[in-house]
Parts: C-alpha cells; structure tokens; sequence
C-alpha cells in the first residue's frame, strides 16, 4: 500500500467514524451578544445624558448651519420659528406671514408675553440657585430658524435682557 | 379539612429563552441608529443687543479710546464695514457712504434667502487684514437690516471669526490662536 492510498484509506475511516457520530445539539452563546447590546446601550444613554440640555426643535425650524465649535452650555432655550415664539413648551406668541412678531405683543422691542414668562422662569431658577448656593447665570440659548428676520431677533434678545437674562448664545448646527 | 397534596413536581429548573428577544433587539437598534438623525449642536455666543447709546456711555467709550472699533453692517446690497468712525472704501472725506457697500454682494440679484448671496470669503479677508494691524482686538460689532435673515447673521459671525478658527481651544484656557479673528460680537440693533 502506498503511502497516499494509506493516507486516503485514513481518511475515509475518519469520515465514516464523523458519519456514525450522533450529532451534538448546538448552543448560541449569549454572553458576548449581551455584552454587545450593553455596551450600546450604555454609550447610547450616555451620548443622551451627557449633553446638559436637550434642543428639540419645533416641526418645520431650520435651524442655522455655523462652523462654531463651541458647546452649548447650561441655559434656557427659546424656540423661534418663522410661525411662531416657543418658551417653557408653551407657545407665546406669534409671527406674522411676513415673519414679524405680532404687532399686538410688542411695545418698544419688549415683548410682553415673552417678557412676563421669562421673568417668572428667571424667578425661579435664581430662587432655586440661591437654594443650592450657586450663582444664576441667567443664560438664554436662542434657537431660531434659518430665515429668522433681524428685527425679530434683536427683539428676542432684547427682551431677555430686560428680563435680567445676562448671557446669550445663538444654537446652530456644527459643519465641518 | 382534607390537607391538599403536595404535588410531586419532577421540574428541573427553567431557563429563559433569551433567543428571541434577543433577535428583535439585535434588529431594534441598528434600525434605531437608522432612524436617528445626527446633527452636533454647538453654540455662537453673542453680546446683548445695545440700542441708542446713552451720553454717558457715549463718554466712557470715549475715555477708553477704542483703537479698532469695528462695525460691520448687514445690508441688502452687501456689507458696509467701518473701523475708528471710517467706512472702509468710502469717498475721500467722507466718514460714511450710503450709495456703495465695502464688500458687494458675490449674487447680485439673488433673493434674500438665498444665504450664499454675500461675499464671505472677502468679509473674512478684510477681517484678517484689520486683525494683523491689531492683533489683540477681538470685538466687532454687528448691525443689520431688519429683513436680514439669521443663517445671513451666523454665517457673518464666522466668517469674522476667521474659517480655521476652534473656539474650543479658548474655552479651554489656551492662548488665542492666530487665525481666531473677531470672535466676540456684539449683536446692535438699529445701528444699520
């Protein structure tokens, strides 16, 4: 017998011993795919958490494009739209057609509803400030959509200044 | 009474079947990060909106003898920008000039939401010129006409603050970087 055909005869004892073998009931490992799923689970809650504040935009808000890279910062945000302003979750007030702030709710760039919300919320956050001993920045973080007008702006700031908010930061959307 | 029986169980322990919930939660989350849009949010941080100055703040101002003080102007014909009280390409003796923007816009004719109309890239020329004649200046002013949309704003704050700028290094403590600009504005309203 020749070495090969010793080799293919082995071979063939091998197989057939496989053959007869009763095949043995596979198991699916769960450990590594939980350890998957808790990895991303932890890194999903994490990337959600470690922002302090959370800006969901209104339906329809564009929100401007900017190569700022600074981040946002612990403030109130103050939803503008083209259709209306949004504060606290509650609309205040809204924007004409032609993307001005109602004429009706506006006096010498004050902007009395939203001046009347924004100082009860200053209230309070200075109140709960004082209570934990730390000093109110009285940060507003203005979320406003792309065609935003001017004027409507300076109103929005202006009236947040008068409501002893003291430091302003426009949120945009980070391009590279 | 009769005493219930206890049952004989031959039971040996149960185990979950994790199998399934795991085959819908393996599907679960790559359709969940489909769905997520992604969009980093960062922030611009301005200066409050200054009306009228009053005449004492007009003299402090004076006291302090700003040596820049740069304004630019957001108009709908392009940018109108000043340093020490001059406008920059105005008439001979002349502080201001109405009839002619410093920087015309690069679409003339395109309408105003359209936000690639203006001429950023020159904005940020002129911003660095004035930033090498005075490197410790950072404050710039901007006015705008009230139809000026926001996008038009941010995106003139950028190009001011020069397109290779990472404010971030500031905010750490770092020194200033070259080719940060004018990176603190201050929004004025009716100044335009």
């Amino acid at each position: 017998m020749t070495p090969e055909e010793l080799f293919l005869k082995k071979k063939a004892a091998k197989k057939a011993a496989r053959r007869n073998q009763p095949e043995e009931e596979g198991e699916l490992k769960m450990t590594s795919l939980m350890d998957i799923v808790s990895i991303i689970v932890v890194y999903l809650l994490k990337s959600y958490g470690s922002d302090p504040i959370v800006i969901t935009p209104t339906a329809g808000q564009k929100i401007p494009f900017s190569r700022a890279d600074s981040p946002i910062q612990d403030g109130v945000p103050v939803y503008i739209s083209t259709r209306d302003i949004t504060f606290g979750d509650k609309k205040i007030v809204q924007l004409t057609s032609e993307g001005d702030i109602d004429p009706a709710a506006v006096k010498n760039h004050l902007i009395g509803p939203l001046f009347d919300a924004m100082s009860e919320e200053a209230d309070k956050a200075k109140q709960m400030a004082e209570a934990r001993g730390v000093e109110w920045e009285g940060r507003v973080i203005v979320v406003g959509d792309q065609k935003l007008k001017f004027s409507a702006l300076v109103d929005v700031l202006f009236t947040a200044g008068r409501a002893e908010y003291r430091e302003f930061a426009f949120c945009v959307i980070k391009t590279s | 009474m009769p005493r219930r029986k206890k049952k004989a169980t031959a039971e040996g322990e149960v185990e979950a079947n994790l199998i399934p919930i795991m085959n819908i939660m393996l599907l679960l989350i790559p359709a969940l990060l489909l769905a997520m849009e992604v969009a980093s949010f960062a922030a611009v941080n301005v200066s409050p909106p200054k009306y009228a100055a009053t005449a004492d703040q007009k003299k402090e101002d004076e006291k302090k003898e700003e040596p820049l003080n740069l304004k630019v102007f957001i108009m709908e014909d392009g940018y109108r920008i000043s340093a020490q009280g001059q406008q920059v390409g105005a008439e001979a003796g002349k502080s201001a000039d109405s009839t002619r923007p410093t920087i015309p816009l690069a679409k003339p004719g395109a309408p105003l939401d359209d936000f690639e109309r203006y001429d950023y890239a020159a904005l940020e020329a002129q911003a660095k010129k004035f930033k090498q004649q005075f490197p410790n200046e950072t404050v710039v002013t901007i006015s705008a006409e009230n139809t000026i949309p926001m996008q038009v704003l941010v995106s003139t704050m950028d190009a001011l603050r020069g397109s290779e700028c990472k404010l971030l290094k500031i905010a750490q403590g770092e020194e200033p970087p070259p080719e940060c600009y004018f990176w603190q504005p201050i929004v004025e309203a009716g100044a335009g």
